[in-house]
């Protein structure tokens, strides 16, 4: 037996007792869903080839679901039983699946985790992983809206500085309308769908309205001025159907002068926008009122089909140490408050940073509750039918009031 | 045995094996389906109880509650007007161009053939194209006609209530057109060209030829034309969450989107159910004017 002979026999040999020994402790797969990767590299899908690498014990089957399928395909596979071990929903969507025993309950895995701690999380995006006391999840990034404005159009119509309160911003917006050169004073979403909810359901609030309480004087007033700005032409009718970033594309390429969204704009628009822009805090009804702003943002959970529910939270363990990664790397705001956001050098995009993290603190949850859907239904439906003059602001509201007491009570 | 064999291999048991693949084939992708939406009306369903048959009787709760909706009769009414409105433009815009086509001029056959092109492009893709010619600001549609003075303010297709709903309307009479005229042409090519001649003998002219001989030999022929169009029309779903999503405030929505947002925006399968076995009367009648009107070919 020559040596390379003994050698190959003796490298065979060891492979054959590795190999033994690996098929012995076959490592435990844990699928997780997201929407992450669909598009561009997101957080999950990051993380899970992060900790597949650094783990042989567990690997996780990650499975990119686009975001209009998430919630029917993870009800499908839950009814037929073959859930994945984690998902992650957009927050609204949180509740139809805690409330209905679908999530663990991972209340006492937290209390002894060193890793995740229930203190640092804004109470929001908390309060959406939340169900009768008990802890379902954990908000994996959150975002709310704001006002953008282009201030080379302030500069030129010589207002001094972004609207304040509702009356400045319809003021504003009339100011900057230029027909001539295709210029919208102001562009936001009003879409028969979650968006329209979501840019609309800050304004019942601030007025001392909430999502069971939506007929407020302020959320009239609000659409009674959304209608005048789209019947004046100082925003266009097609705020009824866009969604907010096809809305706020006509932002960047000049041909509104004011938009409402959120921080996932800000990449594109330090790219598109060829003008200086700023961001400001979403207006008030009257100066010193309290503000409100919508909250968004994705939440992480175990479902309770699981059969591995120690691997699944160290998963979550995993994905939440690498969250001071969120915004340098993706751009997703952090849902903590621990967490130092590190400079960008791009002074807009830190200026804008530094608006949404004080909005954020005025963000308030959709919900939690288990037909959200059906009440963000009544919720748009009602500011379509007022903006689009089928009903009378009071009356599309009384309407989407009745139809919300039906569902809450 | 052997004469069960024989009759397998030759006689009736041929027949009675074709039919019943057939059948079996039918039942279980069409009949049993049917027949779990149908149940499912008739149920209280919850999206947890999706996969068990048995559920809590829910009687005729959810069609009460689904005719009870504020937008019940404007999602009846733009149904009405999408699959008349529809139905109309694709027979009356096809049966021209098959007529035209019916005219001897170079590459008549090639020319039919490229109209296809809008038939074999799938619902969400001409959807997309619609929603880029029919946008309000930017769109093509409101460039066309700006520039030849038709109109001088900008027409919100996508976003009027007056209009949403013709938007879509718009879009699926091209989509249909191409198969409506194709059938058309077919049924026109059968009609024995010796009857134009003689009534041209007579001293008929281009329009009595078309009343007196066209259309009479042509009605078996439209009869399908429209039955197969009502159905066609009634399932056309991917052209409304493309163009409109049914908005602005219900505007733009039928029965077929509403059914589907039931159960897949809203969750609430059993109301989604009651909507389609709703509009499963209209198909079912669409279906016997449509075996009624074939009934003269040729039968086995």
């Amino acid at each position: 037996m020559s040596y390379t002979a003994k050698t190959l026999v003796s490298a065979m040999a060891l492979a054959a007792m590795t190999g033994g020994a690996m098929a012995q402790d076959d490592p435990v797969t844990l699928t997780v869903w997201s929407i992450d990767g669909d598009d561009r590299p997101g957080p999950s899908d990051t993380f899970s080839a992060e900790f597949n690498e650094q783990r042989d014990d567990i690997q996780i089957d990650y499975r990119i679901v686009a975001f209009d399928d998430i919630v029917n395909e993870t009800l499908r596979a839950y009814a037929t039983g073959n859930a994945p071990d984690i998902v992650s929903f957009d927050n609204p969507d949180f509740a139809l699946f805690t409330s209905r025993g679908a999530m663990l309950d991972i209340t006492d895995m937290i209390e002894e985790s060193d890793v995740i701690n229930v203190e640092n999380y804004f109470e929001g995006p908390l309060n959406s992983v939340t169900w009768d006391g008990r802890i379902y999840g954990i908000p994996k990034y959150t975002d709310t809206i704001g006002v953008f404005y282009n201030k080379d159009m302030f500069e030129e119509a010589g207002i001094d500085g972004p609207p304040q309160t509702w009356a400045e911003f319809e003021a504003d917006a009339e100011a900057l309308t230029d027909p001539a050169n295709n210029v919208y004073g102001a562009v936001f979403s009003a879409r028969a769908g979650e968006e329209g909810t979501f840019q609309f359901l800050p304004l019942i609030q601030m007025s001392g309205g909430s999502y069971e309480d939506v007929n407020t004087q302020g959320a009239q007033e609000a659409l009674a001025m959304m209608k005048r700005m789209i019947d004046n032409g100082w925003a266009s009718q097609d705020v009824l159907s866009l969604g907010q970033w096809d809305a706020t594309g006509t932002f960047n390429s000049g041909n509104a002068a004011m938009a409402i969204s959120g921080p996932w704009e800000i990449d594109r628009m330090v790219d598109d926008a060829d003008f200086e822009w700023g961001v400001t805090l979403l207006p008030v009804f009257e100066e010193g009122d309290e503000r409100s702003s919508a909250l968004g943002g994705f939440n992480l959970g175990i479902m309770s089909t699981t059969e591995h529910p120690e691997e699944a939270f160290e998963v979550l363990e995993y994905f939440a140490s690498q969250d001071d990664r969120l915004f340098p790397e993706f751009g997703n705001l952090p849902a903590r408050s621990d967490i130092e956001l590190p400079e960008t050098g791009t002074p807009e995009k830190d200026e804008a940073l530094a608006v949404f993290q004080e909005q954020l603190q005025y963000a308030q949850p959709r919900g939690p509750h288990p037909e959200w859907q059906r009440i963000s239904k009544a919720i748009y439906d009602a500011m379509q039918s007022a903006l689009t003059g089928q009903a009378e602001p009071e009356a599309a509201l009384a309407q989407a009031q009745t139809t919300i007491d039906g569902i809450v009570n | 045995m052997r004469r069960i064999w024989n009759s397998i291999t030759d006689g009736m048991g041929f027949d009675l094996v074709l039919v019943g693949l057939a059948m079996a084939f039918l039942v279980a992708l069409a009949g049993l389906p049917l027949i779990y939406n149908v149940m499912m009306s008739f149920q209280e369903v919850d999206m947890f109880t999706l996969g068990s048959l048995i559920r809590p009787w829910a009687g005729l709760d959810n069609y009460r509650e689904v005719i009870a909706q504020p937008e019940f009769g404007l999602i009846l009414r733009n149904t009405g007007v999408f699959v008349f409105g529809s139905m109309i433009g694709q027979v009356a815009i096809g049966f021209a161009l098959a007529l035209f086509f019916m005219l001897k001029f170079p590459f008549a056959g090639t020319i039919r053939g490229l109209f296809l092109v809008s038939w074999v492009m799938p619902g969400l893709v001409v959807g997309a194209i619609w929603g880029w010619i029919l946008a309000g600001d930017f769109g093509v549609l409101n460039a066309i006609l700006k520039s030849l003075g038709i109109i001088d303010s900008t027409m919100f297709w996508k976003s009027d209530p007056r209009l949403s709903i013709w938007a879509v309307t718009i879009a699926n009479i091209w989509l249909g057109l191409a198969f409506n005229m194709l059938l058309l042409s077919v049924g026109l090519q059968a009609i024995p060209r010796d009857l134009y001649e003689a009534a041209e003998l007579d001293g008929a002219n281009a329009f009595w030829r078309f009343s007196s001989i066209t259309l009479p030999m042509m009605r078996s022929t439209l009869g399908a034309v429209l039955a197969l169009g009502l159905i066609y029309t009634l399932q056309q779903f991917d052209l409304f969450p493309a163009i409109t999503e049914g908005g602005p405030a219900n505007s733009s929505n039928v029965a077929q989107y509403w059914a589907w947002q039931w159960s897949f925006q809203l969750f609430d399968f059993a109301k989604g159910a009651a909507v389609s076995v709703m509009m499963l009367i209209f198909v079912v009648l669409a279906s016997a004017v449509y075996v009624w009107s074939t009934r003269h070919e040729v039968r086995g």
